[in-house]
């Protein structure tokens, strides 16, 4: 894939995130510690927030570009969001949750097939439920099959292991790379977990207080 | 409780709940307005939507008389291209409940809107819904007990509603007469008994409705 | 210095102004809207010759009459029909010496100034382009009962009551008949006289209309009777009558 993040200013709280940068792996992990402006930077490239300058493209798509006055709507984007918070729609049922963005497919159709993602990520006996009974690792798959079964270009996961405890984060990393293998999608992975960079990404950018502070390759992918 | 003291019970409870119905749109409509964006013009239009909460209801009653009227702007519409009245009939009626009650309908949907937790609607406009799309499935479905809630206090004022309505549609047995208009004439007439049948109505209608109402508020997620 | 001036000239003033206090009385009066403009110009002349002040609650009598029921401070009421003035005083309120009537009325039809429709009898009433007639409240209000009467007479009353639009008092018939709201309405001559929105379509014969009086008398509760009799015996004198009949008002003859 080929992201282009190039000047991108957003005035926050404390500091001004400022990012300027190409990223072309298929994970790419945002490494810092909370605060560090990562979530903002999701949103910008979602869509759901407005920079104050920037020019943000997608495989030679241009989503954002204020120069020219160009701002795609989120829902054109197609770009798959799993927030930290998972959002999953609490008056709805898990298979609503998961269907919910399932008819925006391409002119094609949907890239990927309910039967295929459920299978993946293990959720058949879980689709009839409502999403109040789930566990934290089954909320967590929930959220990401619903981002899959959008039909994404991109998908970006915000600290998706961080409510966790260690025992069910080492549960979902082989979810997590089985979506990357499997549906061979570009990933922005958002983590303060230093163990998680090495476990799923290809390289790494470190963020600090809205600042890229160094960029480094991850030597080679674990099995 | 006499037959015709029923009939006016029934009346009022009719107007009342048509007039919610007929409010209803609009009133939603400007209430996400106000809920969760900022546009010029915005506080403007707050102040307008809150005046008859807070103006003398018979100060709102002479605004429609003369609005409403057959030479008013929209009642000589009616009257010279409809051939329908509007003053002195049941339409005045409901249109006095309809304004006075706006207000508490929009504020109280407005509340609910801002209750949604926004991140679920920029969720699903990820996941490629339009606003349409995003109300309909999901602000509206979250916001719904909150605006349940609204409603009937809406209609629990509007089944209260006085000092307009005597201004615009006045006291006619049998036409306009409502609950609290026929309060006012026993009262006037010397007939205790039954202005107090019709007290005790009023007060069980009005206690259950806000009962409801907060019934509905309090199941209002968060 | 002026400071000075003023400051000598204070206790003068408070005795001077506290003298007024003491002679010149508050005088309320609860009357018959229809008798808003004789009574004002009535009460401004007595103002001025006497010093004392009036002060007025018009209204439907039969609304007043009720107010006073429930204590409302009023020295003198006027109605305008007896069966007000005998229910107080059946309960004891009426001061019954002073009581008296001198003033009667007489009904009309209005319509508005620059109405098209032409009334020539009350039979043009049920006619189908008059959607709306205003009365005062036939069932409380004296014009309203008048008007009830008259119809019930000439035996119009139920073709025409669908059409009734019963209002708070005469003043408020009369309009609705302005506003053009009403096509036509029934109110007193004396009402009609003073409108200029409002015109007379049918002048009801008096020998056909009902017997309309106005009584008035001081009421036992009220708080200075010395002053409120002598407004009374003003009202019942010649230079009040003359305004009255100014103002249409028939003088009935009577010994005062």
């Amino acid at each position: 894939m080929n992201l282009l993040l190039q000047n991108i200013s957003l005035p926050l709280a404390d500091f001004t995130l400022e990012i300027d940068a190409q990223l072309q792996c298929q994970v790419t992990g945002i490494f810092g510690p909370s605060g560090a402006g990562k979530t903002s930077l999701l949103d910008l490239i979602a869509g759901l927030r407005q920079p104050a300058s920037a020019r943000i493209a997608l495989n030679d798509r241009v989503l954002t570009d204020t120069a020219a006055g160009v701002v795609m709507p989120p829902r054109l984007r197609e770009i798959g969001y799993v927030p930290q918070d998972l959002a999953l729609f609490p008056h709805l049922s898990v298979r609503q949750n998961l269907l919910y963005g399932h008819r925006n497919g391409r002119e094609t159709g949907p890239l990927f097939g309910f039967e295929h993602v459920t299978e993946v990520l293990q959720l058949q006996p879980l689709t009839a439920r409502g999403t109040g009974d789930l566990s934290g690792g089954e909320r967590q798959r929930v959220a990401l099959a619903r981002a899959l079964l959008s039909s994404p270009r991109l998908l970006l996961l915000d600290e998706p292991l961080a409510s966790l405890e260690a025992g069910l984060k080492a549960k979902i990393i082989p979810y997590l790379r089985r979506v990357r293998d499997e549906f061979q999608l570009p990933i922005l992975y958002v983590t303060h977990d230093e163990q998680e960079v090495l476990a799923l990404c290809d390289e790494v950018l470190e963020m600090q207080r809205g600042r890229m502070t160094g960029r480094r390759r991850i030597n080679a992918r674990n099995p | 409780m006499t037959a015709n003291e029923w009939q006016v019970v029934g009346f009022t409870a009719w107007v009342a709940a048509l007039s919610t119905l007929v409010i209803l749109p609009p009133g939603l409509a400007v209430a996400w307005l106000l809920a969760r964006h900022d546009w010029p013009g915005k506080s403007l239009v707050e102040t307008l939507v809150t005046l008859p909460l807070v103006m003398p209801p018979v100060a709102t009653g002479l605004i429609l008389l003369k609005v409403l009227g057959r030479r008013g702007a929209l009642g000589g519409f009616f009257h010279d291209r409809l051939h329908l009245d509007i003053v002195f009939t049941w339409r005045a009626v409901l249109a006095a409940l309809g304004v006075m009650s706006f207000p508490l309908l929009v504020r109280s949907a407005q509340w609910a809107l801002e209750q949604v937790n926004p991140r679920f609607e920029q969720i699903a406009r990820t996941l490629g819904a339009g606003d349409l799309r995003v109300f309909f499935t999901i602000t509206l479905p979250l916001a719904l007990r909150g605006i349940i809630g609204g409603v009937i206090l809406a209609f629990a004022r509007a089944l209260g509603e006085f000092g307009a309505t005597i201004m615009v549609a006045g006291y006619i047995p049998g036409k306009t007469a409502t609950l609290s208009l026929s309060i006012y004439q026993s009262v006037q007439l010397g007939e205790d008994a039954t202005a107090y049948r019709f007290l005790g109505v009023s007060v069980a209608l009005a206690f259950a409705a806000v009962w409801a109402s907060g019934w509905f508020m309090r199941r209002q997620r968060r | 210095m002026n400071v000075m001036r003023l400051l000598k000239a204070l206790p003068a003033l408070a005795v001077a102004w506290a003298g007024v206090e003491v002679h010149a009385a508050t005088i309320t009066v609860f009357a018959a809207a229809s008798l808003t403009d004789g009574l004002g110009e009535i009460a401004r002349n007595y103002q001025n010759k006497t010093g004392d002040r009036i002060e007025f609650n018009f209204a439907a009598s039969s609304l007043l009459a009720r107010q006073i029921e429930e204590g409302a401070p009023a020295d003198i009421f006027f109605s305008a029909d007896e069966a007000k003035m005998d229910a107080l005083e059946k309960k004891g309120l009426v001061e019954k010496k002073t009581r008296r009537s001198r003033l009667s009325n007489s009904l009309v039809i209005v319509v508005a100034a620059d109405s098209p429709f032409s009334i020539k009898s009350p039979k043009d009433l049920t006619g189908e382009k008059i959607g709306h007639i205003a009365l005062a409240d036939p069932q409380s209000v004296p014009a309203g009962i008048y008007a009830r009467e008259y119809l019930n007479k000439i035996h119009l009353w139920d073709e025409i009551a669908p059409k009734v639009v019963p209002m708070g008092n005469v003043r408020a018939a009369l309009a609705a008949v302005e506003s053009g709201d009403a096509e036509a309405g029934i109110v007193y001559k004396t009402d009609a006289a003073i409108s200029k929105k409002a015109r007379i379509a049918f002048a009801v014969p008096r020998q056909d209309g009902p017997e309309i009086s106005y009584p008035m008398a001081v009421m036992k509760e009220a708080r200075d009777p010395k002053a409120a009799r002598a407004f009374l015996e003003y009202l019942d004198s010649d230079a009040a009558g003359r305004v009255f009949a100014k103002f249409g008002f028939i003088l009935e003859n009577h010994a005062p």
